[in-house]
Order: structure tokens, then C-alpha cells, then sequence
């Protein structure tokens, strides 16, 4: 296993608001090593996106803030460095350089006034001092790259003039331009077509292996990881709920949130009539539920678990689950047992009468909002 | 991503050489693709929805509908082109079934569920509900329809008025269509806000006070109110949580059992459209491609885009092994169709010859009731 190239040890990012603190990212750790895919899965809320906003230390402060001994490691050439403590200075060389990132929308992080050769060669003459023509060369390379046909033409052409696909598959050639350690890809393919999404993930699958560049992915999309990812973590209400090998965490979940979220979502060719619901709704990142920040909405809870938050349990090297069950695993069986986890009961009958499944706007009045973050 | 030899992630690439390289070169405007000569194996047989006679049970009949968005360019605003949003989609929807519509953003979708309800006027051809000319109908008429087909939106939030609280709301519908008044109606919104899983004193709340998922509910309040016999959900969960998707799912299907409803699905998602579905219509393009029952579409597809589309859905199981299909280019500009087959430009098929440039396939029935537009797709395929 190589050294990892990226390690976020209780990463704690906050935010002031009106409503109160948004503890937006509490206590996030995950290392990342070169050639690897990581997967961050989770919801709306969750903190996924803080989190890699914070590694490329791209929150705005204030409202937001890294706390105090939050620690973002990154291996570079100068030996490893806390990315939490470095200058701006540091970072502006660091960040599209030795770290890229693409974003969910590319049309909304491209320039609209600059085409799209110039908006690739400004890093490549920034970090790389390269002159005006080879940047210009190594742009046409690029585009080429990713796919991009007629580079030589393309290269002067404005983001409008591009599909929403080739617009993503340029976003990807700035953010490789400068060759960099670590690619965080924020829901890269959550606003494309399913086929063009096929494009996109199958391009950045070849570019890893050509580049060996470590991969974040972020993404609410289970199937996206379990497709691309070799390791996941699955983030729920601003903390790491489960960790694991892809294969390990889909095949056999230990966290009850990573259950129900496998359970509920409809499979392609599987003949499920009836889906398996999570009650509830995902709560505010102002108001996190006391004890485990699950337990309002998971099957298997019992009083500790509304009392006492669970720690990160490592049950194996790299296989991880923030729940009391590890400490109680025979409660699993029996609540199976007696109501069957996590069922379609969840959700309700014509009668209205179980209207828990809807969660209760007295307790959850306030919309499960992420922090405003421009990206 | 370390998926051995630039494959696909999850099964072997058919299409090309796996690598992506000069794939998505959009055809330049009367550019020839250079395909193989026709070889006389084109099947155009078969009977198309619009030909047949549809079921004694059909709540709604939609034949050649087509709605054309003018281009209009210069000081006089010339009529130069129109975008053909939806061009000739024909099907038949019976009583308590659902129906998913699918295709990707652009393929006319949306469009084609607001023009049966006339929330757009269509360009042409025929919609009848319950045996009645929707197209003919005038303002007093079409208020009648309301009563019997609603329709839910994906953005509940941007469908609900900020001001009015989601008593207001509901209550307004009842009144618009004289269903009931005073105490009768305060009763009755209780009623709807406890069939969709909410509860009665919710009604004094505002849209904002909700979560998406909640809004959801009440967006299919709205639409139940009028006890309609037909709602035409377009992306009803694809604004929603993973963790809350199932709950409207369950609840569709649950109120479709209590109250036999017939859906029209439209939605992007194929997994969600397998779960929920009866029968399938695939669109691209502005036409329905292919349409059939829910197992036969999704075991048998026969139409090459179809297969492209399943073929490229992540699935969340990492042993899940297929063979992937990855399409060339991006969908073309409805403004500007290719010739032929619309999606001859981007088909795999190994059959694909000058014929696919040449000839509209037309939506044939290729046996037992499994219509595919493809001239390559020989009649008896679909049994």
C-alpha cells in the first residue's frame, strides 16, 4: 500500500448563520492514496461538499471557519504540509496545481468571456511559467485528452458554444492541465445525462490509470460509487458514519444509515415491490440530534443511542462504523427479528396514521439546507 | 478506479476501443456520415400505436401529437425552423396503470405531458380522455378536465405559493372547483393532509416550513384534492433526498392502490421507472423510440438507444457486471434532426447501414405488443 498523498484527520469545519452554528463538517477524518478512488457518498446536508471545499480551503471566512486542530495533510514535493495551516501564498500554488478540482455545474465555474484554451493555458502559464505558445500547445493537448475532437478549433471557442458533456470534459482538462496529485471531483456527472455520465466517469477511470492521480469523489449517486470507487466513506449529518471497501461496505453495511440507504434505493433488473424507507427527514446542521445523529430515524436505536454519540468503531484495518450496534450486535438480529429493520412500513398507509414517516415540522421545521458556499 | 485496462467500470466496453478519443465529434450541419450501403435487410412491418385500435379500458388516447416551438430570427421576427419538441408520440394509457415516460433532458418529455393537459397548445394530433377531444375543448370544458387530470411537478417549492400557507392552498383548489366550502373544506384539507402523511394542523404552515420531501407530499395533496382519475407526475422525486425518495415512491403507489389512479411517470431515473412501472415509453428526440411492458423493456430491450440507456445506469452493486455501451456524441439539436432514424448518428447497431439515414422507422409493433422504432429490429423480435 503507498504512502497516502492526502490525510484529513478531525476536520471541523463551521459556519456562523442566523439560525446559530452550522456544524457543517464535525470531525471528518479520511486518508487518500496516488492511483486510489475515494468515495465520499452521502446526502443533501451531509457535509460532503464542505469538506472538500475546506481541503482546498475555498470556504469563505467568515461566515465559515476551519476549527482549531482540524488537520488536512498533503504529501508534496517540500515533504508534508498542514493545508489547515498554510499561508493563502502556499495555497494559491498548491490549489489547481497539486490539487484540482472539478465542480457539479461547468457551466457556472467556467468564465463565460474567455474561451476555453485561455481559461486552460492561465494555469499552466501560472504554475508552470509556461510561455504563451506552449501553453497554447499543451491546451490543444489537453482538450485532445479528454476527449475533445478537433482540439485545434475547439480551443477558441466559448463555454456557451460547448454541450453541457464537453463542457464537463473541459472543466476536467484545466483541472489536469498542471498534472496534479489529487483530483476532488464534486458530483462531476450529477448534472448530465445518464449516457453523456457514462462518457465522463469511463474518461476520468482512463485518465487515472494514464496519470495515477489520487481521486476524491464526491457524490450522492450509490451507484456511481459502487461503479468507480475502490474505497468509500458515507457521511451523515456532518460526520463519517461508515468506512470501508466498496465491496465490503455494499455487500455487508454495518451502519444502519448505509443499510437503509442501500435498502431504498430501486435496482436496475431487481423486482422489489415494495422499496425499504428511512422515516424521517435529514435533520438541520444548526440543530444536530443529541446522541447519535441517526438515531431519530434508525430502526435498531434503543436510549443509548439518543444519548451517547457512538465513536468511529474500526473493526478491521480500514472498516469503520459510528454506531453502538458493534458494541451490540445481538440487538441487530433481534430488532430484524421482531420488525424487520428497515421496511416499506416506514412509510404510510392511506390512513395517515402513521405519520412519523413524514418527520414532524414542530421538531424539523427548519429545510435541511447546506451552508451557502459560492463554488 | 482501478477497473483493469481502461474498461468501463462494472463491464467490458463494446463501443469502440474504450477510449473515448474522437467520439463526441457533433456532426457539422450537412455533414454525411459515412455509413455502409444499404444491404436490403430493413424491416418495416408492423403496426404502430397509432394504427391500432386502442383498449376498451384506455383512459387516454395520445395520437401523432406534435408541438413545434417556432424559431424566429431578424427585425420582422421571420419564422425560420421550429424545434420539433415533441414530433408524433402516440400511446395509449389504461385505467390504474402506470406508465413511465423516460429519455434524457431534451428529449420532449416534459413537453409531451404538458400539451395532453393543455398546459401548452399543442401543433397537432389528437389527445382524447375518456373518450372525450381534449384539444377540442373550450375554457369551461377544460376546467372539467382538471377535475379528472392533475399534474405534480418536480420543484414542489416553486409550485407552491410562498404566501399562502398549505391550508390556503389546498383550500383554494376545492373552491376553483366548487368541491366544497366553510367547515366541509377545512375538513377535507385535514383529510388530504393525513392521506399524504402529514397531519391536520399542518395546514396553518407555509411551504418553507417544510422539507423537500414534505412539500412533495403536499404538491400530491394538491393534485388528490380533486379526486382526479389520471396524474401526470413529471420527475415527482428527482428534487428529493435518496433517503426520502422511497417514502414518495411508497406513497404514489400506495394511494394508487387506495384510490385507483392512473399515472403518467415521466422521469430521467430508469431504476425509479422499472420499480414503479407498468409499461415503458422510451423517447429521444421528440418521438417515443420504443414502448412496452415494464419486463419486456427492460429484459429484452430492442431498439439500440434503449440498450445504450440501461446500459450506462450505475448500478449501486459492485459485482454487478454488463456490458457497457458507451454512446458516441452528444443528443442533436431537436432544431435540427438528422435525417432518418434520429439516432443513427450515435447507434452501435451492426446492422447500421444507408437505409438508417434514409428511412423514418416507424414505431412498429414487432410482436406481442413490443413497438420499437428500428428498421434493423426484424418483425417477432419482441415475443
Amino acid at each position: 500500500m503507498p504512502q497516502p498523498i492526502l490525510r484529513v484527520e478531525n476536520l471541523r469545519t463551521y459556519f456562523r448563520t442566523d439560525a446559530g452554528v452550522a456544524r457543517a463538517v464535525d470531525g471528518v477524518s479520511f486518508e487518500v492514496s496516488p492511483g486510489e478512488t475515494l468515495g465520499i457518498v452521502g446526502e443533501s446536508g451531509s457535509g460532503k461538499s464542505v469538506t472538500a471545499l475546506s481541503v482546498m480551503r475555498l470556504i469563505p471566512v467568515p461566515p465559515g471557519e476551519i476549527q482549531e486542530r482540524s488537520k488536512i495533510f498533503f504529501r508534496g514535493e517540500e515533504g508534508e504540509i498542514d493545508l489547515a495551516q498554510a499561508s493563502e501564498e502556499q495555497m494559491r500554488k498548491i490549489r489547481g496545481n497539486d490539487i484540482a478540482m472539478i465542480f457539479q455545474e461547468p457551466m457556472t465555474s467556467l468564465n463565460p468571456v474567455f474561451k476555453v484554451g485561455d481559461q486552460i493555458m492561465e494555469s499552466l502559464r501560472l504554475h508552470q511559467g509556461l510561455s504563451k505558445r506552449d501553453a497554447r500547445d499543451k491546451a490543444i493537448d489537453m482538450l485532445r485528452l479528454v476527449g475533445i475532437p478537433i482540439p485545434e478549433q475547439r480551443v477558441d471557442e466559448y463555454p456557451h458554444q460547448l454541450s453541457g458533456g464537453m463542457r464537463q470534459r473541459v472543466m476536467i482538462a484545466i483541472a489536469l492541465a498542471c498534472d496534479p496529485k489529487v483530483l476532488i471531483a464534486d458530483e462531476p456527472t450529477t448534472a448530465l445525462d445518464v449516457t453523456i455520465q457514462a462518457q465522463i466517469l469511463e474518461l476520468l477511470n482512463r485518465l487515472q490509470e494514464e496519470m495515477g492521480m489520487a481521486i476524491v469523489l464526491i457524490t450522492h449517486d450509490l451507484g456511481v460509487v459502487a461503479e468507480t470507487c475502490d474505497r468509500v466513506i458515507v457521511m451523515y449529518a456532518g460526520q463519517v458514519f461508515e468506512e470501508g471497501a466498496v465491496r465490503d461496505v455494499f455487500h455487508d453495511p454495518q451502519n444502519p444509515y448505509t443499510e437503509g440507504l442501500l435498502r431504498s434505493i430501486p435496482r436496475l433488473g431487481s423486482d422489489t415491490h415494495r422499496l425499504a424507507v428511512i422515516p424521517g427527514v435529514v435533520p438541520s446542521p444548526t440543530e444536530w440530534p443529541s446522541g447519535c445523529r441517526f438515531h431519530a430515524r434508525c430502526p435498531y436505536g434503543w436510549d443509548k443511542t439518543a444519548r451517547e454519540e457512538p465513536p468511529l468503531f474500526e473493526l478491521s484495518p480500514g472498516r469503520k462504523s459510528k454506531c453502538w450496534l458493534v458494541e451490540h450486535p445481538e440487538r441487530r438480529e433481534e430488532i430484524r427479528r421482531e420488525t424487520g429493520g428497515f421496511t416499506p412500513e416506514g412509510a404510510l398507509t392511506g390512513t395517515g396514521a402513521a405519520t412519523p414517516a413524514a418527520g414532524d415540522p414542530d421538531t424539523d421545521s427548519v429545510p435541511p439546507v447546506e451552508p451557502e458556499v459560492d463554488s | 478506479m482501478s477497473t483493469p485496462e481502461g474498461r468501463a467500470p462494472g463491464g467490458s466496453v463494446i463501443e469502440g476501443d474504450g477510449h473515448l478519443t474522437d467520439v463526441e465529434r457533433i456532426p457539422e450541419p450537412g455533414e454525411e456520415q459515412p455509413l455502409p450501403p444499404a444491404k436490403g435487410d430493413s424491416d418495416l412491418r408492423g403496426q404502430t400505436p397509432a394504427d391500432i385500435e386502442p383498449p376498451a379500458d384506455s383512459l387516454l388516447v395520445v395520437r401523432n401529437l406534435r408541438k413545434y416551438f417556432p424559431i424566429r430570427k431578424g427585425f420582422f421576427s421571420r419564422h425560420v425552423g421550429d424545434v420539433k419538441a415533441v414530433d408524433g408520440v402516440s400511446f395509449f394509457l389504461r385505467k390504474g396503470e402506470t406508465m413511465g415516460l423516460v429519455g434524457e433532458s431534451g428529449c420532449g418529455k416534459t413537453t409531451t405531458g404538458r400539451t395532453i393537459l393543455r398546459m401548452e397548445e399543442p401543433s397537432a394530433g389528437d389527445v382524447f380522455f375518456d373518450g372525450e377531444d381534449v384539444l377540442e375543448m373550450g375554457h369551461e370544458d377544460l376546467r372539467r378536465l382538471r377535475r379528472k387530470a392533475q399534474y405534480v411537478f418536480q420543484d414542489p417549492f416553486s409550485s407552491l405559493n410562498p404566501r399562502m400557507t398549505v391550508g390556503e392552498a389546498l383550500r383554494e383548489v376545492l373552491t376553483v372547483h366548487k368541491l366544497a366550502t366553510g367547515d366541509a373544506a377545512d375538513r377535507r384539507v385535514g383529510e388530504l393532509l393525513e392521506i399524504v402523511g402529514l397531519r391536520a394542523e399542518h395546514a396553518v404552515r407555509y411551504p418553507h416550513e417544510f422539507s423537500g420531501g414534505q412539500r412533495q407530499r403536499i404538491g400530491i395533496a394538491r393534485a388528490l384534492a380533486v379526486e382526479p382519475d389520471l396524474i401526470i407526475c413529471d420527475e415527482p422525486v428527482s428534487a428529493l433526498d435518496v433517503s426520502v425518495q422511497a417514502q414518495v415512491i411508497n406513497l404514489l403507489q400506495d394511494l394508487q392502490d387506495e384510490f385507483g389512479l392512473t399515472y403518467l411517470f415521466i422521469a430521467h431515473d430508469l431504476s425509479v421507472v422499472e420499480h414503479i412501472s407498468d409499461r415503458v415509453a422510451v423517447m429521444y428526440l421528440g418521438r417515443i423510440v420504443e414502448i412496452a411492458e415494464r419486463d419486456a423493456l427492460y429484459r429484452n430491450p430492442l431498439m439500440p438507444y434503449t440498450r445504450a440507456l440501461l446500459s450506462a445506469v450505475p448500478v449501486a452493486d459492485p459485482d454487478h457486471k454488463r456490458d457497457r455501451i458507451v454512446l458516441r456524441g452528444d443528443v442533436p439539436s431537436p432544431s435540427n434532426p438528422p435525417s432518418g432514424c434520429p439516432f443513427h448518428p450515435r447507434c452501435h447497431h451492426p446492422l447500421k447501414d444507408a437505409d438508417c439515414a434514409k428511412i423514418v422507422p416507424p414505431l412498429a409493433d414487432k410482436g406481442g405488443g413490443h413497438f420499437a422504432a428500428c428498421i434493423k429490429v426484424p418483425l417477432g423480435s419482441g415475443e
